[in-house]
């Protein structure tokens, strides 16, 4: 009897134990409950509350202050998500993104209120024809006619095998120097970028930082970890090269370019990157709306946070004349530079 | 060529607790449908020229060997799951899961027939989906533990045991709606306290069972990524911040409970019931729950390995 009462004591605390059920706290599926689940997600999870409170004094404990009277539970599914997408613009950042079956709420004033600097036709004169130029994993390259090789990568969603950087690099071996236009490129895979940037270094290399957030307060944030870049197996690419940007250069486009500036051998040309330097997370809302936020912050060699984008080392800009003259003067301006540094720098 | 004899016998009948075994090693008869060792004997004797044994010393040492009846449970389950990761979503998923679970116990080759070896094998699948229907998810899991358990007879068909098993448990959730955090996998190892009951009973003259099974797990260790940290930090970066964590039951309170009774159908037994699989933990800033209720149903083989 001694054992059987053992067991039940025993019995009676694992019964005990199995009373705390472990839940999350998630408001209800109302006007408010919607508000108050978007904010408190953002609120724990987001990266650069620190950032944006420097640069332009986002308070976010003020951002629900203001935007909370403008929820009713008279409103419609569309009045929500209009105010809840402005109250996400107030973060100032492209990949906080509000998805609901009619529209994506986003913040697109880190492109729309800066010259395009490039164009479609421009960029099909450079390249050709379909028959004029090639196509590996998703890059066009050819070899303009002043010998200078011309790399446009449109994207980061997808990798490049070592084989086909390989094919691309070894076409483009006889050039004086090489042009890589990530404009327009709105990123993708953070390991398609290290593969693209692994063919311009020698040794491995620091590339940057990355962190993380370790709990909900704003600071809660990881020591920044390395990142090295290795170079790519048996090719090294040992000539000029010049890398296109323009504000809509984002994401792992941007950390592309963050890899890559201030290497040598390495131009910056064209405009201010576009940033998009948090890794981004996915949540939802009780009503199924999903929402995109940065959740992992990149920072250069130096730990300087690069949302805010990253400044070419040559400044230049399409002008209308430019584009009424079919000319791009971002690659004219890389050509030059490749073909003349000296000159081209003053 | 004794040592590398392995005969597997097959023995669905049920009998009262009487035998040449039972005197030899009265414990090591589970309660639920005893050994009919006496034909088990003539078993042997018939197995003495089908399988070359060539002296009888051989045999009689065989005869003398206490028998250790191995107890074997396949359960297919079919139920619901409620599964909650905050590092995917902060709302419950809900949907159906599948399940397998193998069951075997049989008795140590130490302790007089008073102690016992166990192990338990489970897999389980489910599809989920968030509360809106907007989200979908894949969820599954495979366990494995063994251990030893202590046997008590407070009454003659009744036996308690109580003891400890040790295992591992791996699984993922996958979120078709998420960008960089779309899965999240689970790694754990695990000590658990066990306890288990089985009554034996009559059933049209024929002998029935039930068991009633519970494991708690009270230490081990968990891999987790850290609060917002992404599987590319830890695997192309090869960053770690906390990516093992001790559990026990106040961060991650967990349990299993398997209700089972054994009905004599035809020449078979059939094994019904009911199992409850509670995981859950709260580290680093993230909770976790799973939450299985499962109908079971399967079936109970008896045999003895002879080596």
């Amino acid at each position: 009897m001694k054992a059987f009462r053992t067991l039940s004591l025993f019995a009676a605390l694992v019964c005990a134990l199995l009373t705390a059920c472990i839940t999350e706290d998630v408001p209800p599926n109302t006007r408010r409950g919607n508000f108050d689940a978007l904010w408190q997600t953002l609120d724990a999870r987001y990266c650069f509350f620190r950032e944006k409170g420097e640069i332009y004094g986002l308070d976010w404990n003020e951002v629900r202050s203001r935007y909370l009277p403008a929820v009713s539970e008279t409103m419609t599914d569309r009045q929500l998500f209009e105010v809840l997408g402005r109250m996400t613009g107030e973060l100032r950042d492209g990949h906080v993104n509000l998805t609901a079956a009619h529209d994506v709420a986003r913040y697109g004033a880190w492109f729309d209120d800066y010259p395009a600097n490039f164009a479609d036709s421009l960029a099909r004169r450079y390249l050709g024809r379909s028959e004029e130029y090639q196509v590996a994993a998703g890059l066009k390259y050819r070899i303009l006619p002043d010998h200078i090789g011309y790399l446009r990568c449109e994207s980061f969603e997808f990798l490049f095998g070592d084989g086909n950087l390989h094919e691309v690099f070894t076409h483009l071996a006889p050039c004086t120097g090489l042009i890589v236009d990530v404009r327009n490129n709105g990123g993708g895979l953070l390991t398609a970028a290290e593969k693209l940037a692994s063919a311009f270094i020698n040794e491995r290399t620091l590339g940057g930082y990355i962190a993380h957030k370790t709990g909900p307060d704003h600071a809660a944030l990881s020591t920044p970890a390395p990142l090295y870049l290795d170079p790519l197996p048996a090719l090294r690419w040992q000539k000029g090269v010049c890398i296109l940007t323009n504000r809509r250069t984002y994401s792992a486009a941007n950390t592309f370019v963050m890899y890559l500036k201030g290497l040598p051998r390495v131009t910056i040309v064209g405009d201010r990157t576009g940033g998009g330097s948090g890794m981004p997370f996915s949540s939802e809302l009780p009503c199924g709306w999903s929402i995109r936020f940065s959740a992992s912050p990149l920072y250069d060699r130096q730990r300087a946070c690069t949302e805010e984008g990253i400044a070419p080392d040559v400044k230049v800009d399409i002008t209308s004349a430019d584009y009424q003259r079919s000319v791009d003067t971002i690659i004219e301006t890389a050509r030059a530079l490749l073909l003349n540094p000296a000159t081209s720098r003053e | 060529m004794r040592a590398s004899l392995l005969l597997l016998l097959l023995v669905w009948g049920l009998a009262p607790y009487r035998g040449l075994a039972q005197a030899a090693a009265p414990s090591e008869l589970a309660p639920l449908k005893s050994l009919r060792t006496l034909e088990t004997l003539k078993h042997l004797d018939t197995l003495k020229t089908l399988t070359s044994l060539e002296s009888s010393t051989s045999l009689e040492s065989l005869k003398a060997r206490p028998l250790r009846p191995v107890t074997s449970v396949r359960l297919f389950g079919i139920g619901a799951a409620n599964v909650l990761d905050t590092y995917l979503s902060p709302l419950e998923y809900t949907g159906s899961t599948l399940s397998f679970d193998l069951l075997t116990q049989r008795l140590a080759r130490w302790g007089k027939g008073r102690w016992g070896v166990t192990a338990r094998y489970t897999f389980d699948v489910a599809y989920l989906h968030s509360p809106t229907d907007d989200g979908k998810a894949w969820h599954g899991n495979l366990a494995a533990a063994g251990g030893l358990l202590r046997h008590f007879r407070p009454a003659p068909r009744l036996r308690l045991s109580a003891g400890a098993t040790a295992g591992g448990a791996l699984g993922f959730t996958y979120l078709v709606r998420n960008g960089n955090n779309p899965a999240q996998g689970r790694l754990a190892a695990e000590l658990s306290a066990t306890l288990q009951g089985e009554y034996a009973f009559l059933l049209f003259h024929r002998e029935a069972g039930a068991l009633l099974r519970l494991d708690a797990p009270v230490l081990g260790a968990m891999f987790t990524p850290a609060f917002g940290q992404s599987y590319y930090e830890i695997f192309s970066v090869g960053e770690s911040d906390h990516n093992v964590r001790l559990t026990h039951p106040f961060n991650a309170p967990s349990a299993r409970l398997l209700a089972l009774v054994t009905l004599p159908v035809l020449g078979a037994h059939l094994s019904v019931g009911y199992s409850a699989d509670v995981r859950q933990s709260h580290v680093n800033h993230l909770k976790r729950h799973d939450w299985q209720n499962r109908f079971v149903i399967g079936y109970t083989r008896r045999f003895v390995l002879l080596r």
